[in-house]
């Protein structure tokens, strides 16, 4: 297939894509801009449409409404082949019945390429992946690290304008996940094609990816940085889904410009009256003297920060990021303030109200 | 227990050794005599083969064919028609083997991997036709194949058997166990439809096929009713047939009837032994993560 070199524009565009099965709406309205080169995370918990969505752009199944276009071209009505994408499937989905070898050569040899030129591009994927001394072994003769390698050697080999993930490393246990997971990012900075990569893990979507784009049930929320999406979630879920633990949320009114609710809090001025939901990071919390009383109800401990989780004489459950060395105990009492330009204002409808204190 | 009737520890572990040998024993005993019951009848109809007329009803029995005696084989081989009778019945079981293979492993695919139109309609339609007896569908078949002009060939003996639908339902059945993500994979890899099925799915559902296989050939190997009625003339006898037909010209001749049944269970016996390693095809143990 000819790849179109002069062209510069989005590597893929998707203008109101939808998808429905029968009267079940899985996608709606999804409008995305891909620039060439760029590592795109798919993130959301299971059944936001992340993987239809992923599956709408490889072209194995098809769109009920609106355009995908990839290279500047309408892709709607090409195969999956013609859109020159290659998949890393959640499970591998490696040929059973052929060796490494044929499993990595086996689309290149569909698309008629001479047999030399394909071992040797098969033998460079193996080497780059580390993959050399199983290419005569079957995919049962693996372990998960080596068939997870297989399954993007696969993809590597073909050279495709996009690379599609699909939970590559969910089947993968923590600590090879860990490992993998910086694998990719330098072979991405390696091979350098646009990624979109789907996953339901947080962590993996902040790590990786240049951009996330956060969806729930098939609608995007919102498209940013990871730093974007972390520091100003355009509304509640998306504050709620990023960040571990998550953002501190209390829904209460604005009156007289003082938020109140489960706590009080002074609010950045200019706010109209009426129901909000006040956001604050764990990390934002403030204690010290003279602030809001808490009783911690739990301490816990993951190393270099403790994790206070408080409850306030109304009952308004808070979580406060501490250092790890924190002689803090369950019962202790603490005062808490929220600094003003933390604060994370989200209106009656949950989304988010830009105000001129934060930052 | 033990301690109350002052057993020590070592006379009790070899009361309990003791226990489980004769449980072993009685095992064995039960084995024995269900694998007996099994193979007598099979080795009485080997022993009447090997022996003359007078000899299978001379009491006592003699349990070994000492000296055998070869006429039996000898006048089955050159007195009756029974290689032809094989070589018809080689040749419509192989072929219906090889065609009902072929078209069942692809309707498999098609209810299994394909969205058409109908497809529950046909789907339920096949599993009717499951619970249909062949008693019922002998007149129209005939009649159907009659009026073809195809009494008395060899494509009476080999299309009707294709029709049945079980063949279909097994293969759909092998084939909705392999992942959707295989079949997305050789999408994205280029390959049309049927390749799909010749160069990913085939492959992995071989030990269905050999199973199909066999149960195609032996069905037809041993079918009696459809070829009686569909063929008359004595070219295209098939064994079932031929050896029935034996009794009316022959009379009584057991030896005769034994040498025709053991002689008809070689061709069954190698097509088991040669298929019987593709039992342990690859499995789709690797293709995904467990």
């Amino acid at each position: 297939m000819t790849r179109p070199d002069a062209y510069s524009g989005p590597a893929i565009e998707l203008i109101e894509v939808a998808k429905h099965y029968g009267k079940t709406t899985v996608l709606d309205g999804v409008n995305l801009t891909v620039a060439p080169g760029e590592f795109i995370a798919l993130l959301g918990p299971s059944g936001c449409g992340k993987s239809t969505l992923l599956k709408l752009i490889a072209g194995l199944d098809e769109l009920t409404s609106g355009e995908i276009h990839i290279a500047g071209r309408l892709a709607n009505y090409l195969k999956p082949a013609q859109r020159d994408v290659a998949m890393v499937f959640q499970n591998y989905a490696l040929y059973p019945h052929m060796t490494v070898a044929e499993n990595l050569g086996f689309p290149l040899k569909m698309s008629g390429i001479d047999r030399d030129i394909v071992r040797g591009k098969v033998e460079t994927a193996a080497n780059l992946l580390q993959l050399g001394a199983q290419l005569d072994r079957f995919p049962d003769e693996l372990s998960g690290g080596q068939r997870q390698r297989v399954a993007l050697g696969r993809a590597i080999v073909r050279e495709p304008y996009v690379f599609l993930m699909d939970e590559p490393l969910s089947n993968l246990d923590a600590l090879l996940r860990v490992e993998m997971r910086a694998e990719l990012v330098r072979l991405h900075k390696r091979v350098g094609r646009t990624t979109i990569y789907v996953t339901h893990d947080q962590v993996e979507a902040m790590t990786m990816a240049n951009r996330i784009v956060l969806m729930k049930s098939g609608v995007i929320q919102q498209v940013g940085t990871p730093a974007e999406l972390y520091a100003t979630p355009a509304n509640v879920f998306v504050a709620t889904f990023v960040g571990s633990p998550p953002m501190n949320l209390f829904t209460g009114r604005i009156e007289n410009g003082v938020f109140r609710g489960p706590i009080e809090a002074a609010v950045p001025s200019g706010l109209k009256p009426g129901l909000v939901t006040l956001g604050i990071r764990p990390e934002h919390v403030e204690i010290r003297n003279g602030g809001l009383p808490a009783v911690i109800d739990v301490v816990e401990r993951v190393g270099p920060d403790s994790f206070l989780r408080a409850r306030t004489a109304e009952g308004a459950a808070l979580t406060v990021r501490v250092d790890g060395a924190t002689r803090a105990k369950e019962g202790d009492r603490i005062d808490v303030r929220f600094p003003l330009e933390h604060l994370r204002l989200f209106d009656d409808a949950g989304n988010r109200i830009a105000t001129v204190e934060e930052s | 227990m033990a301690e109350a009737i002052g057993l020590n520890a070592e006379q009790h572990a070899r009361l309990r050794l003791r226990r489980r040998r004769w449980k072993e024993f009685g095992r064995h005993v039960v084995l024995g005599l269900v694998a007996f019951i099994l193979v007598a009848p099979f080795y009485y109809v080997l022993l009447a083969s090997l022996k003359d007329s007078t000899e299978i009803f001379s009491y006592p029995p003699k349990l070994l064919p000492i000296p055998p005696y070869f006429g039996n084989y000898r006048d089955l081989l050159w007195d009756t028609g029974f290689l032809r009778w094989m070589f018809n019945t080689l040749f419509v079981a192989t072929s219906v083997t090889v065609l009902k293979v072929f078209l069942d492993s692809m309707a498999g695919y098609a209810l299994a991997k394909i969205d058409f139109t109908g497809k529950r309609i046909v789907f339920l339609l096949m599993l009717i036709l499951l619970m249909v007896p062949i008693g019922a569908l002998i007149v129209p078949l005939w009649s159907l194949v009659s009026s073809f002009g195809l009494i008395n060939t060899y494509l009476a003996l080999i299309l009707p058997p294709l029709a049945n639908p079980l063949g279909a339902i097994l293969m759909r059945q092998f084939i909705l166990g392999l992942p959707r993500d295989l079949e997305n994979a050789a999408r994205l890899d280029g390959l049309s439809e049927f390749a799909i099925y010749w160069r990913i799915v085939l492959p992995l559902i071989k030990p269905g096929l050999v199973v199909l296989a066999v149960i195609i050939f032996t069905d037809q190997f041993m079918s009696f009713t459809w070829p009686l009625i569909a063929t008359t003339s004595d070219e295209l006898q098939v064994l079932t047939v031929g050896i029935a037909a034996l009794r009316a010209h022959g009379g009584a001749n057991y030896g005769l009837w034994s040498a025709s049944a053991v002689m008809s269970l070689v061709p069954i016996g190698i097509f088991f032994f040669v298929l019987q390693r593709q039992f342990l095809a690859r499995s789709l143990a690797g293709a995904l993560k467990q």
